[in-house]
């Protein structure tokens, strides 16, 4: 039977401390981060070098990895100070930095030497001669842009020796990554320097000139359809089989700015499609169930960007808007009694007796149930968890373990798109 | 010494761009080279490049695409007969083909041209340091940081002094997408005049179109630095861009011509309020009456930016 020992490294955002560990334990293999500076999400949660020390310990102790995106686009004077960043971020044992801007490059490479670098999304590497400029130059592996398609990879992984990163899941820039600055022109604000304001999502006139000095505006549809850029989100989940074979050595999942909800239930996913093809590759059945847990924190509709094409209509926001079934996290598992069969939960988000819940847990495992009794902290009966981060008890019908969640179903959430399936 | 690079349309214009008094012509193929006025084939390229370097002029080649796969396998006969027929320089965006130079022995001079991402003077000093002989600033930049860039770079550096920017790159066809969801054929093309303007700001017009590398949108002004030219000058900021894409045949000519007087002025110290004045009056005539002008980021305070 054949077996794939050369697992690709799945790899998570995690914007904080919590979704680091939460990332970890739900299965990644490495997570990437954001310092206080020179990173591009300027909103998201950023690591102070504490916390980074802590994250690369728990890293450490389950075999990850901890990454630091650094992907500025950096102006005069942008790069004060960066020598001595990287180099603390070496000291501290970040196992790698993601970097966009050739200034950065070379002080990472010349100031804070045996800290190996990955070059950026941002840079938008989009040929195999590309990243043969890059290993030449040391780097240790390097993000494709989100334009290559995997016939593009194969060909690429034929012909470089560098490592390849590719994202698989999560919301996409429209533009070729690094060459949009509608933000700058628009907001004053740099897209280059994590200021974007996402200009490529909002809705906008569509004309040409009739006579001189005369608009005519070119939207139609009814009810008539504004221009937008703005596209569908990115999933990969049908297509592990290719992902893999191709040789991609690192899959990742977009958004930083995103919940331990959203974090645990990606990281999960791909990590078990990922152990189920490499287990038995010859064998492998791809489950629906992963794709319907994908779909419980997706935001917009998913497709498959530009691997087996560039993107139509059918991928863009246009239309009206999609509807599935919206899930709240409400909480996490402390502890576990399996005498008693009684969990101990920290809320994060109100539920109460009679609501139907879901467990999830590392490892795929997940289990619906409806709450009969809660009980707080001095076991004192409630009928509802409403306080913020209270602990409660409650009896569970499956075993679960410390660090599970549990979710729960809501009112139906709009998807940004028309009913359409686009996964496949 | 200034340097006046200018993008020409034809041949016809190409030469009367450098009766005119343009140093540099900047030409090239669709395929390689992104958002030119229009294509020329190789017999116009070395027809012209031997007609430049007869009236001692320059020939400047657009290699500056974002290459994928297939490109790169076809750039390299393009770039070798570039070197055979003795063009100048190339610019060039994508490290691909400075890998591709190096290593296939091709000895093309070539200027670093990433667009949006050329914003510091380290980075360019990086790509001199790999052979680059001067790079193309970024159209995002503010005088102040102009400015600093020029005193500290290792290569001269261009400036775009008149013309388009473009703001927006995308793979996808995002005009064809949209047509096509709303059930309308329409062309799509540069030649169409297609523009968007901003939900809050509905008199914009940002212009919009697609080609082989995907959807271009640019900004809703035009640039003209004409008010400026003494100070870029004085701070060693020397190689200036005219960009036609947008202004067409003699009107292009006559706005090239101002800059020359302006650069001769310059040069020989007789640029004056008065003369600046009357030579960006005299560009408004010949610049695209739909189009508007402004100066772009050069005023702006570098900390308004976010």
């Amino acid at each position: 039977m054949r077996i794939i020992t050369k697992k690709p490294e799945v790899l998570a955002p995690a914007g904080t401390l919590e979704k680091l560990k939460t990332a970890i334990r739900y299965g990644a293999d490495a997570v990437y981060i954001g310092g206080n500076a020179y990173g591009l999400r300027s909103r998201a949660g950023n690591f102070t070098y504490d916390e980074m020390r802590e994250g690369v310990a728990f890293a450490n102790e389950h075999h990850a990895k901890v990454y630091v995106a650094a992907n500025m686009v950096t102006h005069e004077g942008d790069a004060k100070g960066a020598g001595e960043f990287f180099r603390t971020l070496r000291d501290i044992g970040i196992h790698a930095v993601i970097v966009s801007d050739p200034a950065l490059i070379e002080i990472c490479a010349t100031e804070a030497e045996g800290l190996p670098i990955h070059l950026s999304t941002q840079a938008s590497a989009t040929n195999y001669e590309t990243l043969n400029f890059w290993k030449a130059e040391g780097l240790e592996r390097v993000v494709l842009g989100r334009e290559v398609s995997m016939a593009e990879i194969k060909e690429i992984r034929e012909k470089t020796e560098v490592e390849i990163e590719t994202f698989i899941h999560g919301a996409m820039c429209i533009s070729y990554s690094g060459r949009c600055t509608l933000s700058n022109h628009m907001s004053n604000r740099d897209a280059n320097r994590g200021g974007c304001s996402q200009s490529c999502r909002w809705k906008y006139g569509l004309f040409d000139m009739d006579l001189p000095d005369e608009r005519h505006s070119l939207l139609a549809g009814d009810p008539e359809e504004a221009f937008s850029m703005s596209a569908v989100d990115l999933s990969m989940i049908h297509h592990i089989p290719d992902l893999v074979e191709n040789g991609i050595d690192s899959l990742k999942i977009e958004g930083r700015m995103k919940s331990i909800h959203y974090v645990s239930t990606v990281s999960s996913v791909y990590r078990a499609a990922i152990d189920a093809y490499c287990a038995d590759p010859d064998h492998y059945e791809f489950q629906q169930e992963w794709e319907d847990e994908l779909w419980k924190v997706a935001q917009r509709d998913l497709a498959t960007g530009f691997y087996y094409g560039t993107p139509t209509e059918d991928e863009q926001l246009f239309g009206d808007k999609r509807k599935i079934p919206a899930y709240t996290f409400v909480g996490q598992v402390l502890a576990y009694d399996e005498a008693t069969q009684m969990a101990t939960i920290q809320q994060r988000n109100n539920f109460g007796v009679g609501d139907e819940i879901e467990f999830y847990g590392p490892g795929f495992r997940h289990f619906t149930q409806t709450i009969e009794n809660l009980w707080d902290e001095k076991g004192v009966p409630i009928e509802r968890a409403k306080s913020a981060m209270m602990t409660i008890q409650m009896k569970v019908e499956q075993p679960v373990k410390p660090f599970d969640m549990m979710r729960k179903k809501k009112a139906e959430k709009k998807l940004e798109m028309e009913v359409k399936q686009q996964l496949a | 010494m200034i340097e006046l690079v200018a993008t020409a349309e034809s041949t016809i214009q190409a030469k009367a761009l450098l009766a005119a008094g343009v140093d540099t012509l900047y030409i090239g193929e669709e395929r390689f080279g992104l958002r030119l006025p229009n294509a020329f084939t190789r017999e116009e390229i070395a027809e012209l490049t031997e007609w430049a370097h007869r009236h001692n002029k320059q020939i400047r080649v657009a290699v500056n695409a974002i290459m994928h796969n297939d490109m790169i396998k076809d750039v390299i006969p393009y770039l070798a007969f570039l070197e055979e027929i003795g063009v100048d320089s190339i610019t060039v965006g994508d490290p691909g083909v400075i890998h591709l130079l190096r290593t296939k022995g091709i000895s093309l001079p070539y200027q670093y041209d990433a667009q949006t991402l050329v914003t510091s003077s380290n980075q360019i000093n990086f790509w001199a340091k790999r052979g680059a002989i001067g790079a193309v600033l970024a159209r995002e930049l503010t005088a102040v940081e102009l400015k600093e860039i020029a005193a500290q770079v290792t290569v001269p550096v261009e400036v775009l002094v008149y013309g388009a920017t473009c703001i927006h790159q995308s793979k996808r066809n995002l005009l064809k997408n949209y047509f096509g969801f709303v059930e309308q054929a329409y062309a799509t093309e540069k030649e169409r005049g297609l523009f968007i303007s901003e939900p809050k700001n509905k008199d914009t017009h940002y212009s919009i179109y697609e080609d082989l590398h995907g959807t271009h949108i640019f900004a809703t002004n035009d640039i003209s630095l004409m008010d400026k030219l003494g100070e870029l000058a004085e701070a060693g900021l020397t190689q200036w861009k005219l960009d036609g894409i947008f202004t067409k045949g003699d009107d292009f000519v006559s706005i090239a011509k101002l800059f020359v007087e302006a650069k001769e002025a310059i040069t020989s110290e007789k640029y004056t309020e008065d003369l600046y004045e009357k030579l960006a009056m005299q560009l408004k005539t010949f610049h695209p009456a739909e189009r508007g002008l402004d100066e772009g980021f050069y005023e702006k305070d570098p900390s308004e930016i976010q």
